[in-house]
C-alpha cells in the first residue's frame, strides 16, 4: 500500500489560522491546500499582508493551525509543534547573533542538537568556500556587508540538515546584483544537496527563475489563488528571463497577483 | 634552703591557681556604644580596655563607635548594646517617657557641654540680645539648653530665628547666621585652630542655667540580671576616666591606635576640653561621673514648663545611683 | 584619535583642573579655607598615608563583597522573574518599595539585625546594588527579540539552551550597564555603611574631618573615594569593552 502523496516531503491540507475573536477577529490563512514534493523547489508569492509568514511559522511548528486541517509531513500526520527541530528554517532577518564569530553562527543550530563544537566547526569549516565565506570565519557579523551576512544564515539553515528548508524571502534585503549573484548560488548549492525547499518572494522574476512550482496566494485571508508548474529546463542562464515561456508565466503570474494586490489595497482604504 | 624551696613552691602554686582561676572565669563580654565615632571624647573607654582596668574586673568590652542617625538610647533599649554614652539628661528623660527601659548610671560631663559665639561687631552683648537674630543650633539636645537661657530674659522661641546647624562653622564665619552653637570641646578648637578672632562665648553656667550631658546608660534588665556586670563596667570606666584625664597624652595615643586617621592636635584639645567639664563641681569634691540630682531636677523642671515633657516623668526613673556609689573613691575622685 | 592621545588629553585635562583649583585656592583661600589648596590635600594625603591605605582597603573590600553579594542576587531575582511572570507580581514591588527607604534611616536596623562588623556595611552596599541589577536583568531577558526565539525553537531548543546560548547573551549589556550603576552604589553603600559604627574606612573619615573641620583631610579621604570609585567603575568598563561589546549591534 503506497500512499500516493508519500512523495510529498510536507502536504498542508485545508489550513487555517484565526487571530483574536468577536469584532477583532482576522482570519490570516484560510484553508491552504500546498504540496512540496521530494528534491522540488517550489515559491510562494502574495501581496503583503497574505498570511505568508503564518504558513512559515505553522510549517515549522512555530504556531498551531486551527483544528480541522492536516499536516502530513514525510507521509505521517502530524500536530503543529511537532515540527519544531524538523524543518529547517530562515527568517526573512539574517537573525545571526552578534557575539558569535561567523564559524560559530553557522553551527549555532548543531550545537542546539548537541553535537561537539568542534566537530561542528570543522563542519562548517569545509562548507565555508562554497558559501564564499573562506577566510571570514573568524569575523563577527558586524563586519560582514549584507550578502555575507545572509549567506552566514544560509549555511546556519544548510548546516541543519532537514529535507524540508522554509526560505522566507531571504534576498529582500539585498541589492539587484547581489541578490542575482545569491540567487545563481542558491541554485546551484540546491542542486547539489537536493532538499526541498519552499521559498516566499516578493519578486516575480526571481520566484520563476528558482521554482520548480510558483503558487499565488490571495490576500487576506490568505488562500491559494494559483499554482503553476514552470517548465522551464535547468540550468537556467540569466537570459532565460527574457524566453518567451519566462514571460507568458510572468504574465499569468503579475495578472494573479495584480488582482489581488488591488483588494488588499481597497481592503486598506476602508 | 628547704624554707625558700617551699616559698617558691607555694609562690608557683598560687600563681598557677591563680592563673588557672582566671582562665576558670573567662571574661565576660559586655559592649558599651559610643555616641559618635571614636574620638578623645570617649578616651576613658579606650583607656580602660587598653590599661586591663575592665580585665582586672573580669569584663571583656567591645567599644562600639556611633555615627551619624545612630542612636544610643535605641541601640541599648533593644539589647543590641549593654552600654552606651548618650546625651544629656533631656534625652535621657525623653526616652523615659516612651518608656525604653534604659536608666542612667553616672553622668560624664557636670556642665553644659554647647555654648554660643557671636562676633563682638554684632552688638550682641547677652543672649537678651539674641532677639531678632538668626541663630543656629543642633536640634539633637543643644536646643533645649538654648531656649532655657534665653526663658531667664524672657526671649521665647518667637522671638528669633532658629535654624538647624550644619557640621560646619564656615556659615558662622562667612556670617550668614548672627549666633551659632559650638560644642566647647569641638567646634571651639575649630574656630581657634581657623584663626577665627574677636568673638565672644556665651555659656549656659553663666546665666544660671546647667544641662550635663553625657550619660552613661544601661538596660534595665541587666541591672536586674547581671548587676555585679553593671558595677564591674563602671568601676573600669571610672578608673579609665580618671587615668585619661590625669595622663591626657597617653589616653589621645591609646584612641588614635583604635581610630586612624585622627588629627592628635585636635585630640588633644579635645580631651583637655572634655576633661575640664567633667573634673568639675561635684566631679571635683565627689568624683568623676557623680550625677547631680539637683542640677538634673532644674533641668526636668525647665523642660515641664516649655511642655516638651510631660510632668510624670521623674528623674529618679531615669536614674539609679546605687552604682556609682559604689564605684572605690579612688577610681573616680580625682 | 588614538587610545595613546585620548589618553593624554585626559592627563593634560585633569592637570590642568587641578592647576586652576590650586591657583584659585591660592588666590582667595586662607590656610584653613574650605576648599584648600592642592598642594595641601596632597600633603595631608601623603602624611597621612598610612591610615589612607589602610581606609581604602578597608572600604574597597565592603564594597566588592557588597557588590558581588547584590550582583549575585539581582541576577537570580532578575532571572527568576523572567522565568516566572507570577513571581515579579508578587515580588518586584516590594523591591521596589524596599528602595523607597533612604539607607539613613535604618542605621540603628542594620546594626541591630548585623552587627557592627563588616557584614553591616556590606549588607548596605549589597542593598543598594541588588534593585537596578535585578531591574535590568528582568528587562535585558525580556527584550530578546521574539524572532530569534522563534529560530531556535525551530531548531529544537530547550529553554535551558534557549536561555544560555540568547537570552543570556542578548541581556549581557543591559546588566554590565547596571553593573556599572552597582558599583558606584556599591561604594557609596560602604561609605555610609560605615557611618553606623565603626573606626576604620573612609566613611569614617569622612566623618571625623567633617566632624573636626579638617578640609584638606576632607578633600583628601574625597579624592580617595573618587580614584576608589574610578577604578572598580574603570575595571567592569574594562571588562564591558572587551567581553561585552555587542551592545550596539542588537
Amino acid at each position: 500500500m503506497t500512499d500516493p502523496a508519500s512523495d510529498a516531503i510536507i502536504e498542508l491540507a485545508g489550513i487555517s489560522r484565526t487571530f483574536g475573536g468577536g469584532a477583532g477577529r482576522v482570519v490570516a490563512i484560510d484553508g491552504v491546500d500546498l504540496r512540496v514534493g521530494r528534491g522540488e523547489f517550489v515559491t510562494l508569492v502574495g501581496p503583503s499582508g497574505c498570511g505568508k509568514s503564518t504558513l512559515f511559522n505553522i510549517a515549522a511548528g512555530l504556531a498551531d493551525a486551527d483544528p480541522g486541517g492536516e499536516i502530513r509531513f514525510g507521509g505521517q500526520r502530524h500536530a503543529g509543534r511537532d515540527l519544531l527541530g524538523r524543518v529547517s528554517f530562515m527568517p526573512q532577518r539574517d537573525l545571526l547573533l552578534p557575539w558569535r564569530r561567523v564559524i560559530d553562527n553557522a553551527i549555532l543550530a548543531l550545537e542546539v542538537e548537541g553535537m561537539r563544537r568542534a566537530d561542528a566547526r570543522a563542519r562548517a569549516l569545509a562548507m565555508m568556500p562554497e558559501f564564499g565565506l573562506a577566510g571570514f570565519e573568524r569575523h563577527y557579523p558586524h563586519q560582514l556587508s549584507g550578502g555575507m551576512r545572509q549567506r552566514v544564515a544560509l549555511i546556519r539553515t544548510f548546516l541543519f540538515e532537514r529535507d524540508l528548508m522554509l526560505l522566507d524571502e531571504p534576498f529582500g534585503a539585498l541589492d539587484a546584483l547581489t541578490r542575482t549573484m545569491m540567487q545563481r548560488w542558491l541554485l546551484d548549492v540546491w542542486q547539489r544537496h537536493r532538499r526541498s525547499i519552499l521559498f516566499i518572494t516578493h519578486d516575480v522574476d526571481e520566484a520563476i527563475f528558482l521554482g520548480d512550482r510558483v503558487v499565488v496566494m490571495t490576500a487576506r485571508p490568505g488562500r491559494i489563488k494559483l499554482d503553476v508548474a514552470v517548465d522551464l529546463p535547468r540550468p537556467r542562464p540569466a537570459h532565460v528571463a527574457t524566453s518567451a515561456g519566462f514571460l507568458r508565466i510572468k504574465s499569468a503570474l503579475l495578472d494573479a497577483i495584480e488582482e489581488e494586490s488591488m483588494k488588499s489595497f481597497t481592503m486598506a482604504g476602508h | 634552703m628547704a624554707g625558700r624551696l617551699g616559698r617558691f613552691v607555694a609562690a608557683a602554686l598560687v600563681a598557677g591557681i591563680g592563673a588557672a582561676a582566671t582562665d576558670a572565669m573567662a571574661a565576660e563580654a559586655v559592649s558599651v556604644r559610643l555616641k559618635w565615632v571614636a574620638q578623645a571624647q570617649f578616651a576613658g573607654f579606650y583607656v580602660a580596655k587598653a590599661k586591663g582596668f575592665y580585665a582586672a574586673e573580669g569584663l571583656d568590652v567591645t567599644v562600639n563607635p556611633g555615627g551619624p542617625n545612630l542612636n544610643g538610647e535605641t541601640l541599648v533599649a533593644s539589647g543590641a548594646d549593654h552600654f552606651a554614652l548618650a546625651g544629656g539628661i533631656e534625652n535621657l528623660l525623653a526616652s523615659r517617657a516612651k518608656n525604653l527601659p534604659i536608666t542612667g548610671i553616672a553622668m560624664m560631663l557636670q556642665r553644659t557641654p554647647s555654648a554660643y559665639v557671636a562676633f563682638n561687631d554684632s552688638g550682641i552683648k547677652s543672649p537678651k540680645d539674641f532677639k531678632g537674630k538668626k541663630v543656629s543650633t543642633f536640634f539633637t539636645g543643644a536646643h533645649n539648653t538654648l531656649y532655657a537661657v534665653l526663658s531667664k530674659f524672657d526671649v521665647g522661641a518667637n522671638d528669633l530665628s532658629v535654624v538647624p546647624q550644619a557640621v560646619s562653622m564656615a556659615p558662622f564665619i562667612d556670617r550668614q547666621i548672627d549666633v551659632a552653637t559650638v560644642m566647647l570641646f569641638n567646634e571651639l578648637n575649630v574656630l581657634k585652630a581657623r584663626g577665627v578672632k574677636d568673638f565672644t562665648v556665651f555659656r549656659a553656667e553663666d546665666y544660671g542655667v546647667s544641662f550635663p550631658s553625657d550619660t552613661l546608660i544601661v538596660n534595665e534588665k541587666l541591672i536586674a540580671e547581671r548587676p555585679k556586670t553593671v558595677q564591674a563596667f563602671l568601676n573600669g570606666s571610672m578608673r579609665g576616666w580618671k587615668y585619661a584625664a590625669a595622663n591626657q597624652a597617653e589616653a589621645v595615643d591609646i584612641v588614635m591606635k583604635a581610630a586612624s586617621g585622627l588629627d592628635r592636635a585636635h585630640q588633644l584639645a579635645m580631651l583637655a576640653e572634655y576633661s575640664k567639664l567633667m573634673v568639675a563641681d561635684l566631679g571635683t569634691s565627689q568624683g568623676i561621673g557623680a550625677m547631680d540630682l539637683a542640677k538634673l531636677e532644674a533641668v526636668r523642671q525647665s523642660l515641664v514648663e516649655r511642655k516638651v515633657l510631660d510632668a510624670g516623668v521623674r528623674i529618679d526613673s531615669a536614674l539609679e545611683p546605687k552604682f556609682w556609689n559604689a564605684v572605690p573613691a579612688e577610681y573616680k575622685k580625682p | 584619535m588614538t587610545p595613546g592621545r585620548i589618553l593624554a588629553l585626559q592627563t593634560a585635562t585633569i592637570l590642568a583642573c587641578l592647576a586652576l583649583w590650586e591657583g584659585a585656592a591660592r588666590i582667595w583661600g586662607g590656610p584653613y579655607s574650605v576648599m584648600p589648596s592642592v598642594s595641601a590635600v596632597l600633603a595631608d594625603m601623603v602624611a597621612n598615608h598610612a591610615a589612607l591605605a589602610r581606609g581604602i582597603l578597608r572600604t574597597l573590600t565592603e564594597t566588592v563583597l557588597g557588590f558581588a553579594a547584590g550582583a549575585a542576587f539581582g541576577f537570580l531575582a532578575g532571572a527568576a522573574f523572567a522565568q516566572f511572570r507570577l513571581l515579579e507580581r508578587l515580588l518586584l514591588p516590594l523591591l521596589v518599595v524596599s528602595q523607597t527607604v533612604p539607607v539613613i534611616a535604618f542605621g540603628a536596623l542594620v546594626v541591630i539585625w548585623f552587627g557592627n562588623g563588616i557584614l553591616s556595611k556590606v549588607v548596605i552596599a549589597f542593598y543598594l546594588t541588588f534593585f537596578p541589577v535585578t531591574v535590568n536583568t528582568l528587562r535585558g531577558l525580556m527584550s530578546v527579540d521574539p524572532q530569534r526565539v522563534d529560530l531556535m525553537r525551530s531548531f529544537g531548543a530547550s529553554a535551558w539552551t534557549l536561555f544560555w546560548r540568547l537570552r543570556l547573551p542578548f541581556a549581557l549589556p543591559a546588566i554590565m550597564a547596571s553593573l556599572l550603576l552597582g558599583v558606584s552604589l556599591s561604594l557609596v553603600g560602604a561609605i555610609v555603611g560605615e557611618w553606623f559604627g565603626d573606626t576604620v574606612g573612609l566613611g569614617i573619615m569622612l566623618v571625623q574631618a567633617m566632624y573636626a573641620e579638617n578640609m584638606p583631610r576632607l578633600w583628601s579621604v574625597v579624592v580617595a573615594c573618587g580614584v576608589l570609585g574610578a577604578g572598580l567603575y574603570g575595571i567592569l568598563a574594562a571588562i564591558e569593552r572587551r567581553f561585552v561589546w555587542w551592545g550596539r549591534e542588537l
